[in-house]
């Protein structure tokens, strides 16, 4: 069972509103401080992503409970141009260096786990988890 | 926590030496991976110990730096990756150019009817320009000159293509329009569509003095003609090679007398990124003229060095001059 | 260095804009940035270079790439406003005869005798 909550990404304030839902949950689940900075990045991260290159979307953000841990897990999900190039997203270059957004590199080192799939022309689904040891 | 103490240390006695543990404490931290907005938790943390509950402005002082400092280590992380992959393309780069030092070596042919000199130097350490002369039957001497987009071993691999394909044509009828529509068919067919390549391809027949030539979307050559003491410029117009499958190619001849001269040369030679207004071409026909009475070889590094001196030294592009002549 | 593209729709055609230097480290930021069309939804894709400073013979790798894929897909690329400078790359090269260029227009002064 898991408990979702979900922020509509369409102007540059709704960034804002998905981190702050994302360090709620993140606090409430009982993350460290610096972990609830991590995560409201990340959600940053995405959320300005969604913003900057498919101008809608949403980011869904969910408790997880297994055995012997718990953690959260954010999914950003948008219906934009998509991703041709899947690969070179993944890694770090020098064209991403310059700009605005960190890139999914960056996002994949402030969390667990790093989930993408993308089509062009459909829009693109991007998963992270991060897990707090019991 | 160790931090805390060294920290306490240096609260006490703000000596030089409580720095330098400070930061060699650090050192160990980097070692672990311990990220920017960590060791500002762990700084918090060791003042909230030595200090006892801080005030509030304090504390979300911290916060904020820890929370931008995220972003900042980030950036740090993704420099670090940069560098290392840097220097993987780096040793790719360095494989690729001894697959060019030992496949593609050029030797200047010495002969008595007509003087060859060549200038080719690479801005990097792979060289993007390949020229290729070919001796043959005592009749003919061929030079090919060719620029391939592109670097790494991909480039290194397409050259490959050019001179096998050139190796081939040996004993076959070797007009530089049958030699530019083959070379064409085999490289388009083996490389990717924004890879090409640009190749001006001439023959000179050394029995006549005929100087037959052909170009793919090459540079075109320069010809300095001595009874009219005029220079000419030697275009054929052709599409570069790889680009369509079937192409087919003109070729075009002149006569050479003494005292002539042909100056094959690729963008390296003719683009001046930084100097847009300069006629290049013009700048080439002038310096040739004043050194007109030196021999090929001299006549390029003359070149080179006049034109290397323009770009103030520092290159931007691969370099290569070849000159037959009379 | 820098490029920047600009992509708008116009009716059934896709009207671009590049600006800035086309060289080794920013073709492959066209190249991604021109992958993101939709080939087959415009009956024309005009691109115009106008403000395009510099470009070497890896902007041409581009341009041929896509150009390529454009005729695969049976769509129509026209390239608009090239410098002198541009006009005669693609004119040494030889894609001024396959491709659709169109070199900038000058604007011609009368001089007022007539």
């Amino acid at each position: 069972m898991s408990e979702k909550s979900i922020v509509e990404i369409v102007t540059e304030w709704d960034i804002v509103t998905a981190r702050q839902q994302g360090r709620n949950e993140a606090k409430a689940i009982g993350f460290t401080t610096v972990d609830q900075a991590r995560i409201a990045t990340a959600i940053s991260e995405l959320a300005k992503n969604i913003y900057l290159y498919a101008s809608e979307g949403d980011i869904i953000i969910e408790r997880l409970k297994e055995k012997n841990r718990i953690g959260i897990a954010i999914t950003a999900i948008d219906k934009g141009p998509g991703i041709a190039n899947l690969q070179s997203v993944l890694e770090d270059s020098f064209s991403n260096s310059g700009s605005s957004s960190v890139g999914i590199p960056a996002v994949k080192r402030l969390m667990d786990k790093l989930d993408i799939e993308s089509e062009v022309g459909k829009g693109t689904k991007v998963r992270i988890e991060k897990w707090l040891k019991r | 926590m160790q931090y805390e103490k060294i920290l306490s240390d240096y609260l006490k006695n703000q000596s030089e030496e409580n720095l330098y543990i400070g930061q060699n404490y650090i050192r160990q931290l980097i070692q672990k991976n311990i990220t920017p907005e960590e060791v500002i938790n762990i700084h918090k943390q060791a003042v909230e110990q030595l200090h006892g509950t801080l005030p509030k402005y304090v504390e979300h002082a911290y916060d904020f730096l820890i929370e931008v400092m995220v972003y900042y280590g980030l950036k740090v992380k993704e420099h670090q990756s940069l560098l290392m992959k840097q220097e993987e393309l780096r040793i790719e780069m360095d494989i690729a150019t001894k697959i060019q030092n030992l496949m593609l070596k050029t030797n200047i042919p010495k002969l008595n009817q007509i003087d060859v000199g060549m200038v080719s130097v690479p801005v990097r350490k792979m060289n993007g320009d390949y020229v290729y002369f070919l001796q043959d039957d005592g009749h003919h001497v061929s030079v090919a000159v060719t620029d391939v987009v592109g670097k790494g071993v991909p480039a290194a691999l397409c050259m490959s293509m050019v001179k096998y394909g050139l190796d081939t044509l040996e004993f076959a009828n070797n007009n530089p329009s049958y030699v530019l529509e083959v070379l064409n068919r085999i490289i388009e067919k083996s490389v990717d569509d924004s890879m090409f390549v640009s190749l001006f391809y001439g023959r000179f027949d050394v029995e006549n003095n005929i100087f037959t030539y052909g170009s793919a979307g090459h540079e075109p050559a320069l010809y300095y003609n001595a009874k009219e003491n005029k220079f000419y410029d030697l275009e054929s117009k052709g599409l570069l090679l790889g680009i369509l499958p079937e192409v087919k190619y003109r070729q075009s001849e002149i006569h050479l007398n003494d005292g002539d001269f042909i100056i094959m040369l690729t963008d390296g030679v003719t683009e001046f990124r930084k100097l847009e207004e300069l006629d290049s071409r013009q700048l080439i026909r002038e310096i040739a003229m004043k050194c007109k009475h030196l021999n090929a070889q001299q006549m390029c590094d003359e070149l080179y060095k006049q034109l290397l001196s323009y770009q103030n030294y520092q290159l931007e592009d691969d370099f290569t001059v070849v000159i037959l002549k009379k | 260095m820098k490029v920047n593209v600009q992509l708008r729709e116009d009716g059934d055609m896709l009207r671009g804009k590049i600006e800035g230097e086309i060289d080794t480290f920013t073709a492959p930021i066209l190249r991604d940035e021109l992958e993101t069309i939709t080939i087959g939804k415009y009956s024309l894709i005009e691109l115009n270079l106008s403000n395009v400073n510099y470009m070497d013979s890896t902007g041409i790798g581009v341009f041929v790439g896509f150009y390529k894929k454009v005729n695969r897909e049976e769509g129509k690329l026209k390239l608009t406003q090239l410098s002198d400078r541009l006009t005669r790359l693609f004119e040494i090269t030889g894609l001024n005869e396959l491709m659709d260029i169109e070199t900038h227009k000058k604007v011609e002064l009368s001089d007022g005798n007539f």
